[in-house]
């Protein structure tokens, strides 16, 4: 049971993970029916920025601000610098081509995956880059013989305080409802008024802000951060989405926890060698079973 | 009519000369000349020049104290391989070209050594690795290959017989990644802890592997926890070394963790932090200057009389080694014929001292009791000898 309750948690922790960044590919695929394959490296991208920023400001931090304030400056300028990135690639790599199609949309999309994986290895190098010990809580506690860390905990209550504050904006304001009707038909959504640049703009800043932060808690959670990082998570959190049913927001929150519980869960009480393939077992299951994922709604193709 | 009278005389000349040259080397007693295939230039060419200079010194030592066959000095050739295999099978094509050359030192990394020992076999010509150490270079069955560093899994009989001895530990638990290399360390590990598990002395509590490249150990780490381990033992490479002990003590493991000698460095250190990377302990071939033997004190006194320092890597002094082995294999049995030397080293060297201890080999050419130590990561997060 004490193991239980100690793999729930982990599962929990990179669960939130994985729903962070499953939402930037939910979003983008609800409005523009697009797989930004990019999100992956724009998390790695998000977690070299944070790296950078802790390590600058690593004296100023630890005498100044103290560790949550750094935590924070740096989440909140990873997410604006990510956010800021994903706006651009919407400019050059997508918009130019979107009237062509969906396809060489995600082949551009695959190509900004590359290209920032790489760009992150000229900037940063080859090398494993470690976020310094100094600027991460490194208090451990035991509660009822459950091993936890404080920064589990801090990581756990900032994730779920994102995607409450996010399922508030998507599901109970007039902006939120407005992204749900571009998500459900763009043309009509077009033609009640809404401005779908707007929206476009919005989601492509919020994805991948919300993977930046992502990627900052990642890089405190291991402090081991490496330039192809971003193609695992990414494709872990795609599963997510796909689990909790594309282009559906609470979907991807629910796809991500899932998934990190199940992959702990599997591990745990299977084999850990088979980890990953827990994971995409789910994927094909879901996508042999119920395509339209856990909480995505059955759309009628149209013909 | 007059030009081939010309080459003639020429010829004739050239000969009579050759002959002249001969004679005057015999009289001199012409030297023994031993080879040295190593990584002169290229990444590694700072291991290249230190084996270089170890071997120069062992060759002067030996010339200082008499040489060889009643007189003959000790010769070094340098056939450099660049540390590729591609140099490297030119490099032993060099050296075994030329007729003087008795054995050869070659060479430094696995990958070249591979193919330019194949040369040497077809060719029938005595080599001694010095620095590489990947496992499958002594199961090929080579008759005329040889070395004098230990093997990527020979610090796993180390581990065995130093763990349980000095730590004192019975419950061991046992971590790889299933790379050709951490496997290796740990099978053989597992296979040397038998006799102490049979006899009830010391029990394999976990062995399992993790994936590497994995960032997220908790599951294996929970299990390994539950089993109650004195030590933990993890043969991988250091990113994942770094994350297991991190997270190892976040979930409350306080044994002591032992890592391979691909599993501690400088990036081990930084990435764990020095407050989870001191202490942690790593089985090591010996630096130079913690070589114990008094033939190690002899040496490195001779190379720092003429080269300022030390070597700074585990490796060049293997070199010198296998030169001297060599050496004693040629002035014992009197010969220079490679199959007398293959055959005299293989059965007949046992327990020679030499720079890095006692010198023998197994029937496969590896060499026998590689020394290993234990090192610690101290306060400062540097290296240090454990002594209890």
């Amino acid at each position: 049971m004490r193991i239980f309750l100690e793999q729930m948690l982990n599962g929990l922790t990179i669960g939130s993970f994985y729903a962070l960044i499953a939402l930037g590919y939910s979003m983008v695929y609800g409005v523009m029916k697009l797989i930004n394959f990019a999100h992956g490296d724009l998390f790695a991208l998000g977690s070299y920025l944070g790296f950078t920023l802790l390590v600058w400001g690593n004296a100023y931090v630890t005498s100044h601000v103290g560790l949550a304030g750094g935590m924070i400056a740096a989440m909140l300028i990873a997410a604006i610098g990510i956010g800021i990135a994903g706006i651009i690639i919407e400019r050059i790599a997508y918009r130019p081509i979107y009237s062509v199609g969906r396809l060489p949309a995600v082949v551009s999309a695959l190509g900004v995956s590359i290209f920032l994986e790489n760009i992150i290895m000229v900037i940063w190098g080859p090398r494993y880059q470690a976020y310094p010990v100094s600027v991460v809580p490194t208090l451990r506690f035991e509660i009822g013989g459950i091993h936890v860390t404080l920064l589990q905990i801090v990581i756990l209550i900032l994730s779920f305080v994102l995607l409450a504050v996010l399922y508030y904006i998507i599901q109970k304001t007039t902006f939120g409802a407005a992204i749900r009707a571009s998500a459900l038909d763009r043309d009509t959504a077009a033609l009640m008024g809404i401005n779908i640049e707007t929206i476009i703009f919005f989601i492509f800043a919020l994805g991948p802000a919300l993977g930046g932060t992502a990627g900052v808690m990642v890089g405190m959670y291991y402090r081991q951060i490496s330039f192809t990082m971003g193609w695992n998570y990414g494709l872990k959190a795609f599963t997510a989405t796909i689990l909790g049913g594309i282009g559906n927001i609470p979907g991807a929150m629910l796809g991500g926890l899932l998934l990190g519980v199940f992959e702990m869960l599997g591990s745990a009480y299977i084999s850990t060698a088979y980890k990953d393939v827990f994971v995409f077992l789910i994927l094909i299951l879901v996508l042999i079973f119920r395509p339209r994922g856990l909480l995505g709604e059955k759309v009628a193709e149209k013909v | 009519m007059k030009r081939i009278k010309f080459l003639l005389f020429v010829s004739v000349l050239v000969l009579a000369l050759g002959v002249a040259s001969l004679g005057v080397m015999a009289a001199d007693k012409p030297p023994v000349v031993i080879g040295l295939q190593g990584p002169i230039t290229g990444a590694w060419a700072y291991e290249g020049e230190m084996a270089k200079q170890c071997c120069e010194i062992a060759a002067q030592l030996i010339n200082e104290s008499g040489g060889i066959l009643g007189g003959r000095m000790v010769e070094v050739r340098i056939a450099d391989d660049a540390c590729e295999p591609k140099a490297g099978a030119l490099a032993a094509m060099k050296l075994i070209s030329q007729k003087d050359v008795v054995a050869s030192v070659s060479t430094y990394g696995s990958s070249v050594c591979e193919p330019a020992s194949n040369l040497y076999e077809k060719f029938k010509k005595v080599n001694i690795a010095y620095g590489a150490t990947a496992v499958r270079l002594t199961e090929r069955g080579l008759k005329y290959y040889f070395r004098t560093c230990g093997r990527d899994d020979s610090q796993g009989i180390f581990f065995a017989e130093y763990v349980p001895r000095v730590f004192g530990a019975k419950r061991i638990a046992i971590m790889h990644d299933n790379t050709t290399f951490a496997l290796g360390v740990a099978e053989e590990t597992k296979k040397a802890l038998q006799p102490k598990v049979d006899a009830g002395e010391v029990e394999i509590v976990y062995y399992d592997a993790i994936t590497p490249g994995e960032k997220d150990f908790s599951v294996p780490l929970t299990k390994v926890r539950e089993t109650h381990p004195d030590v933990l033992y993890f043969t991988g490479y250091y990113p994942e070394a770094a994350l297991i002990v991190s997270q190892a003590r976040d979930i409350g493991i306080d044994c002591p963790f032992v890592g391979g000698n691909a599993a501690i460095n400088d990036e081990f250190v930084k990435i764990a932090g020095i407050e989870k990377a001191k202490g942690c302990f790593m089985t090591q071939e010996p630096m130079p200057a913690e070589l114990p033997y008094p033939e190690s004190k002899v040496f490195l006194d001779a190379y720092k009389a003429k080269y300022g320092e030390i070597p700074s890597s585990p490796w060049p002094v293997y070199a010198a080694d296998a030169l001297n082995i060599i050496a004693y294999a040629i002035d014992k049995t009197g010969s220079t014929d490679s199959d007398v030397l293959a055959e005299y080293l293989r059965n007949e060297v046992d327990g020679v001292p030499g720079v890095t201890g006692k010198i023998g080999f197994t029937e496969n050419g590896d060499r026998e009791g590689v020394p290993y130590l234990m090192y610690v990561v101290n306060e400062e997060g540097n290296f240090e000898v454990y002594k209890k």
